[in-house]
């Protein structure tokens, strides 16, 4: 199973981190990289990697958008969706040229975000992206691999009816795999929702049995448990706004003002991102505390006194990406020894947080509260698919 | 059935142009006839349509043979059925290849000529994908034979035909072949549904009194004879590999 870097703000961290040997690749973000520099950058960072066109909203020029050929509002001033009618066909031959040009690892076709779940949205996804795409792709004779963007919202996971129909329109086309967002709207850093983690896991797996590639986008820590179901791919990324797909990266917003959020230093045997706040705590009251934080070259920096945390140092997305990287490279290559052996991760991890209980309380951030759910997802999933 | 000249014996298919939907599914038959110029469809020669008296007239090849399902006792072994299966797929996979999907396959529509090729006839309502849909989405039902129609058929969802449609009805035909009887009939599943209702619950033979279960026609069954096409084998080639794997073995 690969591991992407999901890159955003502050890519180049993800560059650094990739140059050293952390990860498979990069899917790159063209809100945050001007496309002339994409165009720049060694084929080595590009070709085990992809971009997401990022066309979720069709008339939104946010950040470095608007310098990709392919981005509506260079093709028509005021692009809306009556235009997709007219110009689909170009629009895909310029985005599907540019990616040709990076000679990235796959082609990617886009999909367009929606606040609700519109009835005509597969539909409109095939006239408007899958069918000229394939066309342009299978004409011109390109080889490559192609992966269709699909947003999963909730409701495609908790409706039967919507998760058939999503699951019957992708399975249908005429791609390779999937570049798979699930859009996560609660309210916590971890995802707690056993509905939600369950049937993503059998979202996943049945496109598996479609014999289809599976790439994850956006994850959080949540791709550990995501890999029992046998993804091709998970991604990994620095700020929040990577490893949770939210619309707001995508809109171009009146600048308010921006509350960062606190620093967090991940630690594998947690399985959790704490509050660097609580680190001062576990010094004075845990013996060994900083046994409980995975080595890194990373590390011992973190861990002077003199370290000024705050979210905008690389220090601790490195140490992310490093250890991160490691704990899904070792996981057992078979579903079943892989589910045995998360179910283990998260008991030794429930057992730590008990320990550290005895002494240092924690918030609902830092705790550790989602691993209950995800052990008893694992089991759920297990005999599922054991049926 | 006539005598032609130069072509030999041809068929000659007369038919009233009930609304405006039959013709053109009519016309788009003899579109994709004249393409199609291989073994496993009838070649089609003429084709006219009469506006004052509405009705139709298309004359195509006489295939020398028997229906499948007047030969259906023939396909005893499981290898045989795959045999037949493999050249079903080869000769379908033109269709599908063109965005087409048969929508009506079943014994009745099968001719194993001579030489044990089957000749896929009746693409009337096949359904071009790339064309606007014809049949009327408010429809409750949509055009087929019921008891050989995928679930997704039987409640017009239209959205969801694609091959996998056609797969299934494969699946029914082959479980057929295997058990004697239909794979969804209540009287041998010993339940008083419908074979339309037992297609729509999933419910269906794997044995009989007389033929004990194997489980090559178990799997193909598992990967055909699905509600939903998503748990259907995805494309031709995951069926034709399947087949091919079962064949060498």
């Amino acid at each position: 199973m690969k591991v992407y870097h999901q890159t955003g703000f502050r890519q180049n961290w993800n560059i650094e981190s990739f140059e050293q040997g952390v990860g498979d690749g990069l899917i790159y973000s063209p809100v945050n990289l001007d496309a002339d520099k994409l165009l720049l950058l060694d084929s080595h960072l590009k070709r085990t990697g992809f971009i997401d066109p990022q066309l979720y909203l069709l008339n939104e020029a946010k950040g470095t958008l608007d310098t990709y050929p392919y981005f509506p509002g260079n093709i028509k001033p005021d692009y809306s969706t009556p235009d997709l009618d007219n110009s689909n066909i170009l629009l895909a031959q310029m985005c599907v040229d540019f990616q040709i040009k990076n000679d990235f690892e796959y082609i990617i076709i886009p999909t367009r975000y929606y606040a609700d779940n519109p009835t005509t949205y597969f539909a409109q996804t095939s006239d408007y992206f899958v069918i000229p795409f394939c066309d342009y792709i299978r004409a011109s004779g390109i080889r490559k691999k192609i992966l269709l963007s699909v947003i999963v919202k909730a409701i495609m996971l908790s409706d039967d009816e919507k998760r058939n129909e999503a699951l019957n329109w992708i399975t249908g086309q005429n791609v390779d795999g999937v570049y798979l967002i699930f859009e996560d709207n609660s309210a916590t850093k971890q995802i707690k929702d056993f509905e939600f983690l369950f049937n993503a896991l059998l979202f996943i797996q049945i496109l598996k049995n479609n014999g289809m590639e599976v790439h994850l986008g956006y994850n959080n820590t949540e791709a550990l448990l995501y890999s029992i179901a046998m993804p091709d791919s998970v991604s990994m990324g620095s700020f929040e706004n990577l490893r949770s797909f939210g619309i707001k990266r995508f809109q171009d917003l009146e600048n308010g003002p921006m509350r960062g959020p606190r620093a967090r230093l991940y630690s594998s045997q947690l399985i959790q991102w704490v509050d660097y706040q609580y680190i001062g705590a576990f010094k004075k009251l845990i013996t060994d505390y900083e046994n409980l934080f995975d080595d890194s070259e990373f590390k011992p920096l973190m861990f002077k006194p003199e370290f000024n945390w705050h979210f905008l140092k690389s220090e601790p997305y490195k140490h992310y990406f490093s250890v991160f990287n490691r704990q899904i490279k070792s996981l057992p290559g078979s579903q079943t020894e892989r589910m045995e052996n998360i179910k283990v991760q998260i008991k030794n991890a429930v057992n730590l947080f008990k320990k550290i209980e005895d002494s240092v309380l924690l918030d609902e951030n830092s705790d550790g509260s989602h691993l209950p759910t995800w052990f008893n997802v694992v089991n759920a999933f297990q005999k599922e698919i054991k049926k | 059935m006539a005598e032609h000249t130069e072509i030999g014996l041809v068929v000659i298919k007369r038919g009233a142009i009930k609304s405006y939907t039959s013709l053109e599914r009519i016309k788009r038959e003899i579109e994709l006839l004249s393409v199609l110029k291989s073994e496993f469809y009838p070649q089609q020669y003429h084709f006219n349509i009469d506006i004052k008296t509405k009705e139709f007239e298309i004359v195509e090849d006489y295939i020398e043979g028997a229906s499948l399902r007047e030969s259906m006792k023939s396909f005893k072994t499981v290898e045989q059925i795959f045999t037949l299966l493999l050249s079903l797929i080869k000769g379908l996979s033109i269709i599908w290849e063109l965005n087409i999907v048969h929508r009506d396959l079943k014994p009745e529509n099968i001719i194993i000529r001579k030489n044990g090729t089957p000749c896929i006839i009746d693409l009337g309502i096949a359904r071009f994908l790339d064309l606007e849909a014809l049949t009327k989405t408010i429809a409750p039902i949509g055009p087929c034979t019921p008891i050989y129609a995928a679930p997704e058929q039987l409640i017009n969802n239209k959205n969801v035909i694609d091959p996998r449609t056609d797969f299934f009805c494969l699946g029914i035909i082959s479980m057929e072949m295997f058990l004697g009887v239909h794979p969804f009939d209540g009287t041998f599943l010993e339940n008083h549904f419908s074979i339309v209702e037992n297609i729509l619950q999933a419910n269906y033979l794997l044995e009989t009194k007389h033929v004990n279960r194997d489980e090559r026609m178990v799997e193909l069954a598992a990967k055909t004879l699905q509600l939903q096409p998503f748990n259907r084998f995805r494309n031709y080639n995951q069926l034709q590999s399947f087949v091919l794997k079962h064949l060498n073995t």
